[in-house]
């Protein structure tokens, strides 16, 4: 499975952007996403999914069966929008809640065997520091989700990103 | 000097960004600044906090590593601060202090780096960032005190912290550890995610269910 998760507003742009990927399950702002409530319920009580049964309480389970990801997100400060950072945020059932060192750092063991490719494309105007720190934020969390990082590209607007996935 | 501290944790209590904030307080008042506690746990920045922010002349804020970055709650809470700060004459100066519950503290180093972009944004002066690693010791432990066995690197941090505040300095990031060995920190963190998930009526292998 593939999965693309992106903050655009309107379903036209979004449909154009990715529409050249196929068959993809996507993970879109429909205005109703909780947030976060860092109780690490999904980790202890309900192991695997979130606690809060909204539209985005299964990320894990969905990032399990998937092969590639796709992310397309506003650049804010370096980083991700506040709901592609709430849609990550509410994703750490994907891993385990125990620690190993992976290359002399702790991460987290991973609850999942699948291979995944992640590929992430920013848009909106950013500065070289901002294209610097979201370089290191996407390969951090390639990291710390035992993914492959496959690229990371940026885009003064929506329509420049339209060819940087694939 | 009037200083704001904001608390980024989504918590309600037994925050280890509460618990060091705590710890902060004292440290700045000994330095005779006025201080001011602020906890923001949702996506929606107050009316009232964001005009008193933007009298302020400090503001520190502490939060929790979160999926290498900033907590999406706190994210949008700076947005919509750096709107409001565009519109104040105050030279303000920034400082955060990131709490990782993996042991080294540099992980921390790409939501300080955001932090810093964010106040170039909101055209406010970074001052620095400290990245705290095994902060999940903070968050159980209400009793041992700044300077005492594990938090003893902490308390060197946070003099310092106290002391930059008052003179405006802007310095390179801090990473440091809590004062606790590697694999004890992984054990009794294993031992706190079994203890937990039995608590809530599961065996301790549910912990590694898959969905």
């Amino acid at each position: 499975m593939r999965v693309v998760i992106h903050d655009l507003k309107d379903e036209d742009s979004a449909g154009k952007v990715i529409e050249h990927l196929g068959d993809v399950h996507v993970i879109a702002d429909d205005g109703t996403i909780h947030r976060c409530l860092g109780c690490f319920g999904c980790w202890t009580k309900t192991p695997g999914v979130c606690v809060i049964r909204d539209a985005y309480g299964d990320m894990g389970a969905l990032f399990s069966k998937c092969s590639e990801v796709f992310i397309i997100s506003k650049c804010c400060y370096g980083g991700f929008s506040p709901f592609v950072k709430n849609v990550l945020d509410r994703s750490i059932s994907y891993v385990h809640p125990y620690f190993v060192n992976k290359d002399g750092e702790m991460h987290h063991k991973r609850r999942y065997k699948n291979h995944v490719r992640l590929q992430v494309s920013f848009y909106g105007e950013t500065t070289e520091q901002e294209r610097e720190t979201a370089k290191g934020v996407a390969q951090s969390i390639a990291t710390n989700l035992w993914w492959d990082l496959a690229g990371v590209s940026f885009g003064d607007d929506i329509a420049d990103i339209r060819g940087a996935i694939s | 000097m009037k200083i704001t501290l904001i608390n980024g944790s989504p918590k309600p209590s037994q925050s280890a960004s509460g618990r060091i904030l705590q710890f902060l307080q004292p440290l700045l008042e000994s330095e005779r600044h006025e201080n001011t506690l602020h906890a923001w746990r949702r996506p929606d920045l107050d009316s009232q906090d964001a005009l008193d922010l933007c009298e302020c002349d400090a503001l520190i804020f502490a939060f929790p590593l979160y999926v290498d970055g900033i907590p999406s709650h706190l994210l949008n809470c700076l947005m919509q601060l750096e709107e409001r700060l565009a519109h104040t004459e105050k030279d303000i100066m920034v400082y955060a202090i990131v709490n990782c519950g993996f042991y080294e503290g540099h992980q921390a180093r790409w939501a300080l780096a955001m932090m810093e972009n964010w106040c170039h944004r909101a055209q406010v002066q970074w001052g620095y960032g400290i990245g705290l690693g095994a902060g999940g010791i903070l968050a159980g432990d209400n009793a041992t005190p700044l300077d005492v066995g594990p938090n003893r690197n902490l308390g060197q941090a946070l003099r310092k912290l106290a002391h930059s505040v008052t003179n405006r300095v802007s310095d390179q990031n801090l990473f440091i550890t809590a004062n606790f060995p590697k694999l004890l920190y992984k054990l009794g963190g294993e031992m706190g995610w079994r203890k937990n998930a039995r608590a809530n009526g599961l065996r301790a292998r549910d912990l590694s269910m898959k969905r």
